[in-house]
């Protein structure tokens, strides 16, 4: 069975700053690192989860609040998506209390990404999900 | 301190830059966001899109300059349009072609610089999208990766109609 490249790899990138989205699908895509599906917002990425399956995701969890919006990981963790439930994924985040953290751990969250986002730290965020899906 | 040096085609480069009409032209938000965007992402306190004219280069968008244009002569620019990939001085106060060049000795201080050249499908180097930094550093291979997809991004505006690039704008999340 041939091996899979990691361009062969679909990611959901789920950003509303459209220069980071767009940079870091671009730039992953020229580095052959993986297939970038870009979501501005949860509600539209809450679509394509349940259109085609993923082999990692990395989704911005802040709703403009300090609350942080865990609906897009229950929704794959809960099976409610083409993905499997125990795709890894990463997460950004404005800030992230103690309480935080351990709802993400909880919902088995590979990586936390806080402020400030660069295109850098999500691509190599990116290369770490390849790896724990090989792994 | 070594002078930019002219390109082969330098006549079709000039012509190829002038066709654009956009000399001079006023700063628009869809070249000062990659721009800002580049500054931020690489933390420098300069960044710019450096249009090389026949005697000067004229920054069509500018973070962390008050000058809106240089000599050519003096330009960093002005060399890395040279050459097809990205120009990286880690050091200009070590490199021959640049110690002595009164952007390095004198303000703004130039002692690190890349620069992602703006070629048009014709081949003609237009200018750059560059990076300018007050102190040493390299680039790693992600680093170079992501300038060149911003170089990508300008060259995709400067090519496209300023509403097609509104409207793009809109649609965008």
């Amino acid at each position: 069975m041939p091996e899979r490249k990691p361009q062969d790899n679909h990611v959901l990138l789920v950003e509303p700053q459209a220069m980071l989205r767009r940079t870091v699908a671009l730039t992953a895509r020229s580095l052959g690192m993986a297939q970038i599906h870009e979501a501005a917002s949860i509600a539209l990425a809450r679509q394509i989860l349940r259109q085609r399956p993923f082999d990692g995701a990395i989704i911005a969890v802040d709703d403009g609040d300090a609350v942080h919006d865990l609906g897009l990981l229950d929704q794959v963790r809960g099976g409610d998506s083409a993905s499997s439930p125990h795709m890894p994924i990463a997460v950004m985040a404005d800030n992230c209390t103690g309480e935080q953290l351990a709802q993400l751990k909880q919902r088995q969250v590979a990586r936390v990404i806080v402020k400030p986002f660069r295109a850098k730290i999500l691509l190599e965020a990116l290369a770490s999900l390849a790896r724990q899906k090989t792994d | 301190m070594i002078a930019a040096p002219t390109p082969d085609n330098e006549a079709e480069r000039l012509a190829a830059l002038y066709a654009l009409l956009i000399l001079d032209t006023p700063r628009e938000e869809r070249f000062d966001r990659i721009v800002e965007f580049a500054s931020t992402e690489f933390d420098v306190p300069i960044a710019l899109i450096s249009l090389i004219d026949s005697e000067r280069q004229w920054f069509k968008s500018n973070v962390g300059l008050t000058a809106c244009e240089t000599g050519r002569d003096v330009s960093f620019c002005g060399h890395a349009i040279m050459r097809g990939d990205i120009m990286v001085v880690a050091d200009a106060a070590a490199d021959v072609r640049f110690a002595d060049n009164p952007l390095v000795t004198a303000s703004p201080h130039i002692r690190f610089y890349a620069g992602a050249p703006l070629i048009t499908p014709q081949g003609h180097a237009l200018g750059t999208l560059c990076i300018i930094d007050t102190r040493p550093r390299q680039l790693d291979d992600i680093e170079m990766a992501i300038l060149s997809t911003l170089r990508g991004l300008v060259m995709q505006e400067l090519q496209s109609p300023q509403g097609d690039a509104d409207a793009r704008a809109q649609t965008a999340g």
